[in-house]
């Protein structure tokens, strides 16, 4: 007994050993592209995937002049098969990253797995940057690994029940002021005629992400009382959104409004996949958020009043604070890149082959293809509007869903939010085709007073390393402090540990490499 | 067939050794090789699919990128096990760890076990059946409907059970998904929702085992109810609750991460906090690979201490442990 | 068992106290679980607006099916559901078999090395190496695509032999030490004696595995690229996690604002693996295990 487990374990090594040794040999090295007429992507997926001889994909190899093969990834989980693909030397030709900030990307980078696109973008019509901001906001410390995928540059809205408005004789809001007085009225005055004190104006909810400049409603009212969106360069020293008098001006506001009973109580938890249902139910009347869920708003409100829905929502830009500035909050302008493996297309020919097969997807033509899908087959234009035809035929269908929830995501230069040389679809009444009329017109005009954020093109090292610490620190204090658990004494004392914890390095760091780029 | 070549019966039966008994390799090999023979499959899976991949923890010395791979990847020695240990957050993470394993321990670990035993005690076998096909239901649900469904049922408006208790007890309206006091009781509320009666599945076949006739023979001897679960019924399933403490004890810093993210907010952070969840979101802002590793690392040396402290705890107080 | 043998006897009034407030305190159980369950089942034939304006329903106002039509417009649902099906019985049968084989020379206490094995097989409790080098031990195999890929790295859970090898323990030696005299070898031992022995076991563990292979989502979703291939719960959790992306800020939110969808595709994965479970419910009740002993 006491010598065999020894042998045994002497055994079982053995036996390891061997398999180590069979099981690693397989894995030998990839050897670039044996077939340049294929494309192989991994592209993210909404809903479920289309069939590689379906009429879409069809097309799109057509017009590419590529096969493709393509793996679809479930986008709730694309970042946990990025990374075993980035492991696996087996990264397909195109591949979309959604992160294209992250540590995983942006050291497989900065070592060679993709190409750098920046000079080279310009040479193809539609590959060309579009748009100025969205290109640096998409760059790499500088670098565009990738041809952004275009959204919305501009998208904060304010949505509000319009049938409120009315009744009581209000206003759009134009001002924070305005819209503090409309959420007290939408709760005092009895918006819905029950003759109950059972309603109230703002709904917040839960943000995913504990980060202070995630676009969330906060994030929106720091910046229309002029604080800076996420970092801004102050006499020549960059200042973080919450360490500005601004800053404390909105949280004020916002803590009045709470006090007041003028929000929804339970905006430090409201699942964000629930923030329609209190405007729809008639409970809340304000939703500051992105414009396009005046589309989600319209189809529920429909569901459940087809007659009257049309005069139930109203929707306002970006507010200016109550000296009459206005700040508007932009967006990114981009979701994720199209990068191209160096690992398999190895050289400047295989490049220029398959950045013209990209350039062909984004030509107008392919725009159509893959946000819109076959002319006369799925859609008939109108008035310049997309309008979809033979919905009931099951072909049809399978090529909406395709277009829909899958090939809409290889658009670079229109896509989701963003017709592009597409055509937009046609909105289905009157009220939502005004609506979207707005919606460009707000975007146009906010954009001129957008507050940009001149860090997002840079990667500070000491955020990535502790960013799980930094980040819940302030946006926890402000929630905190809203709910009244702190006091704005505590609130700077949170801020200030935000920068002893690791704060001032991020400072430093993106304040260089800003001051840098800015010359 | 083989057996008519195995040698003669008597030589056969394996005698047990005792202490000090030698056998060689070699012989035991032989006379084992059925054994072994069985053995051997279940040997491969382990090498191939859970040591040999276990290189990979190798990166909780590195900055491990995936690209660069296991042997790109820059080596930053303890630099992760420091992060972990003096962080800001380790304290904490370590406390509200612990508390909610023990929380887990007292409520969720006896739970099945009770309800087992209740099952077990229930005379209309229709009845039992459609109960113990309906408790474990839940188990199906994923942790986000579980926690859409809490929310639905605790906020602090349109909550109806939050309504229902203020109902009763009066005074102001709780907010029971919001304030850290109260994130504990909510886990382990959805913990036994979730998983109790799927765990009495386990009980219920020990349960199964026991022979009818051990009832008959206590009945004969005038043993009540009460003195037949104490000295057929309970002892029947202590193995399996043994070893289910054991098992369990290994896992102890494990928290079920999707739950308790989902239920983590500005307001219980403070509490809500764990190891599992922190890394989780070390992982999504950082692709903490290397330190995910590292803290996996540590608990699983803590779990290993646990698992076979348990064991012998369990064999000094007369039960058979797990070997 | 004790139940069906005491119902003819007297029983005291302490005895049916018991047995009332039993029956009330697991009926009240299987109400609690039951009762969100319902909703959700209620839901997935309830209208958006209806879901989004009444907290909590039993019976839809307005009955809809269009949730249902949804999934079923295409055959994508059904090919996983067909899928799932063959791979989750498939894959229970290998992983039993497997589990059970292992665990049999596990629970001989006088096998030179078991306790080693023991101690390895513990270890991987609580160590493991991570995703990504199992996902490039899968690769290396060349299982990537196949559904192999979906069973065999899951193939022993540890736990699981760790309990089947402490329930072979408990098996009555008298029956195995007969057949060995009658000249089986233990290859002949288990699976003559033992396996018949062990259905309760078998039962069990079948449950286990199978649902442990009806509800990954993440084997399928590393190792299959091809999505014709793909099993069930990819879908599901594309169709019900799909929402949690969406109030991110790039986000592309147009996606199924759908709530009553989840609760649909809920329904629809889960009834098939919970009609599964009655059907072994039997193989619990019998006592099949001393039962034959003491013939």
């Amino acid at each position: 007994m006491s010598t065999s487990p020894r042998r045994l374990m002497a055994g079982v090594l053995a036996l390891t050993a061997t398999l180590v040794a069979a099981a690693c040999s397989g894995g030998a090295g990839s050897e670039g592209k044996a077939d340049s007429s294929t494309l192989t992507m991994m592209v993210p997926l909404f809903g479920t995937a289309p069939n590689p001889s379906g009429e879409i994909q069809q097309a799109v190899e057509k017009l590419t002049g590529k096969k493709l093969q393509i793996t679809w990834v479930p986008n709730a989980d694309y970042s946990d098969k990025t990374n075993v693909t980035l492991a696996s030397d087996k990264i397909p030709d195109v591949m979309v990253l959604q992160d294209n900030k992250g540590p995983s990307f942006v050291k497989a980078a900065e070592a060679g797995a993709f190409w750098d696109l920046t000079d080279k973008l310009g040479k193809y019509p539609n590959l060309k940057p579009r748009n100025e901001q969205a290109r640096l906001n998409s760059s790499t410390n500088g670098k565009n690994y990738g041809i952004y995928r275009v959204r919305p540059l501009l998208r904060s809205a304010v949505l509000l029940r319009k049938d409120w408005l009315d009744k009581l004789g209000l206003e759009l809001p134009k001002t924070t002021d305005d819209l503090y007085n409309v959420a007290k009225a939408f709760t005092e005055k009895d918006p819905d005629g029950n003759g109950k004190k059972d309603t109230y104006g703002l709904i917040i909810p839960k943000w995913p992400t504990p980060i202070f400049n995630s676009s969330n409603p906060f994030n929106a009212i720091d910046v229309w009382f002029g604080a800076p969106n996420g970092y801004a360069m102050r006499d020549g020293k960059l200042v973080p959104e919450f360490d500005t008098p601004e800053f404390m001006e909105a949280n004020r506001y916002l803590k009045k409004m709470i006090d007041e009973g003028l929000v929804n109580r339970d905006f430090a938890t409201l699942d964000t996949a629930k923030w329609n249902d209190p405007f729809v139910q008639g409970k809340g009347g304000i939703i500051i958020d992105v414009n396009v869920r005046a589309t989600q708003l319209y189809e529920l409100l429909k569901e459940q009043d087809p007659d009257g829905y049309a005069k139930k929502l109203a929707m306002s830009g970006n507010l200016s604070r109550p000296d009459g500035k206005k700040f508007s909050l932009p967006f990114t302008g981009y979701n994720g890149i199209v990068a191209i493996s160096k690992q398999n297309i190895r050289t400047e020919e295989q490049l220029d082959d398959v950045l013209k097969a990209l350039d062909r997807l984004a030509s107008k033509e392919g725009a159509r293809l893959v946000n819109n899908g076959i002319e006369g087959r799925n859609y008939k234009v109108e008035d310049g509007y997309a309008v979809r035809i033979n919905e009931n035929d099951p072909a049809v269908k399978a090529i909406n869903n395709d277009v829909d929830y899958a090939f809409i995501q290889l658009g670079t230069t229109s896509s989701v939010g963003v017709a592009g040389d597409a055509y937009e679809r046609r909105p289905a009444s009157e009220a939502e085709q005004e609506n979207l009329k707005l919606r460009k017109e707000l975007e146009a005009l906010d954009l001129q007073t957008a507050v940009h954020d001149p860090t997002l093109p840079y990667v500070s090292p000491t955020l990535t390393a502790k960013g799980a610490t930094l980040h819940p620190i302030v946006s926890d204090a402000r929630v905190k402090y809203l709910a009244g658990e702190i006091t704005e004494e505590q609130l700077k004392a949170e801020i200030k540990r935000w920068y002893d914890s690791g704060g001032t390095q991020v400072v430093a760091e993106l304040g260089a490499l800003v001051a840098k780029a800015g010359n | 067939m083989a057996t008519d070549l195995a040698p003669p019966p008597v030589q056969a039966v394996p005698r047990k050794p005792r202490r000090g008994d030698k056998v060689s390799t070699g012989t035991a090999l032989l006379r084992y090789r059925w054994l072994y023979l069985m053995l051997l499959p279940g040997l491969a899976y382990f090498a191939i699919f859970k040591y040999l991949p276990m290189y990979g923890l190798t990166i909780a010395f590195q900055d491990f990128v995936p690209f660069l791979g296991y042997s790109g990847s820059e080596w930053v020695g303890l630099a992760h096990f420091e992060d972990l240990f003096t962080g800001p957050d380790f304290g904490r993470l370590l406390g509200n760890t612990l508390i909610l394993a023990l929380l887990m321990i007292v409520f969720a670990f006896p739970a099945p076990i009770i309800v087992a035993l209740m099952l077990n005690e229930l005379r209309f076998n229709v009845l039992k059946r459609s109960i113990q096909s309906l408790v474990y239901i839940p188990h199906f649900l994923s942790w986000t409907i579980v926690a859409s469904l809490t929310y639905l049922l605790f906020s602090v408006d349109f909550g109806v059970i939050a309504n229902w208790i203020h109902g009763f007890v009066g005074g102001t309206k709780v907010d029971y998904v919001a304030q850290a006091e109260w994130f504990r009781p909510i886990i382990v509320m959805q913990t036994l929702w979730k998983s109790t009666g799927w765990g009495t599945i386990i009980y219920l076949a020990a349960l199964a085992g026991v022979n009818p006739d051990m009832y008959e023979a206590a009945r004969m001897d005038g043993a009540g109810r009460w003195r037949q679960f104490w000295h057929v019924t309970l002892p029947a399933i202590r193995p399996t609750i043994v070893v289910m403490a054991i098992l369990t004890s290994g896992n102890l810093l494990d928290a079920s991460f999707e739950q308790l993210w989902l239920m983590t907010n500005s307001l219980n952070r403070s509490t809500a906090d764990v190891f599992d969840t922190f890394v989780y979101y070390v992982g999504i802002t950082q692709g903490g690979y290397s330190y995910a590793t590292a803290v996996g690392l540590f608990k699983g040396v803590a779990g290993a201490v646990l698992i076979f402290g348990c064991n012998w705890l369990a064999k000094r107080l007369g039960q058979r442990g797990l070997f | 068992m004790s139940a069906k043998k005491s119902v003819g006897q007297h029983a005291s009034v302490g005895s049916r106290v018991f047995d009332a407030l039993n029956i009330a305190l697991l009926v009240g159980l299987a109400l609690v679980t039951v009762l969100p369950l319902l909703y959700v089942l209620a839901g997935s034939f309830a209208t958006e607006s209806e879901i989004a304006s009444r907290p909590f329903f039993l019976w839809p106002e307005k009955f809809v099916t269009s949730t249902y039509e949804y999934i079923f417009a295409t055959d994508t649902f059904v090919r996983a559901l067909i899928t799932t099906i063959v791979v989750t019985a498939v894959g229970a049968a290998v992983q039993v078999m497997l589990t059970l084989t292992m665990a049999y020379p596990l629970a001989k206490r006088y096998l030179p090395g078991r306790t080693l094995v023991l101690n390895l097989v513990i270890f991987t409790l609580v160590f493991s190496g991570g995703m990504i080098p199992t996902y490039l031990v899968v690769r290396d195999l060349g299982l990537l695509n196949s559904y192999w890929a979906l069973i065999l790295p899951l193939a022993i859970n540890p736990f699981y032999l760790i309990i089947v090898k402490s329930f072979f323990q408990e098996l009555p030696q008298a029956l195995e030490e007969a057949a060995r005299i009658d000249g089986c070898n233990e290859m002949g031992v288990f699976f003559k004696i033992v396996l018949p022995l062990s259905k309760p076991i078998i039962a069990t563990f079948s449950l286990f595995y199978a649902v442990g292979i009806w509800n990954d989502y993440m084997s399928p979703l590393l190792y299959i690229d091809d999505n014709s291939k793909w099993t069930l719960q990819v879908i599901v959790r594309q169709l019900t996690s799909a929402n949690a992306e969406n109030a991110l800020a790039s986000l592309d939110s147009v996606f199924f604002p759908v709530e009553g969808l989840k609760f649909a595709v809920v329904v629809i994965a889960t009834l098939p693996i919970l009609l599964f479970y009655p059907f072994l419910q039997k193989h619990f009740a019998k006592g099949v295990l001393i039962g034959s002993v003491k013939e």
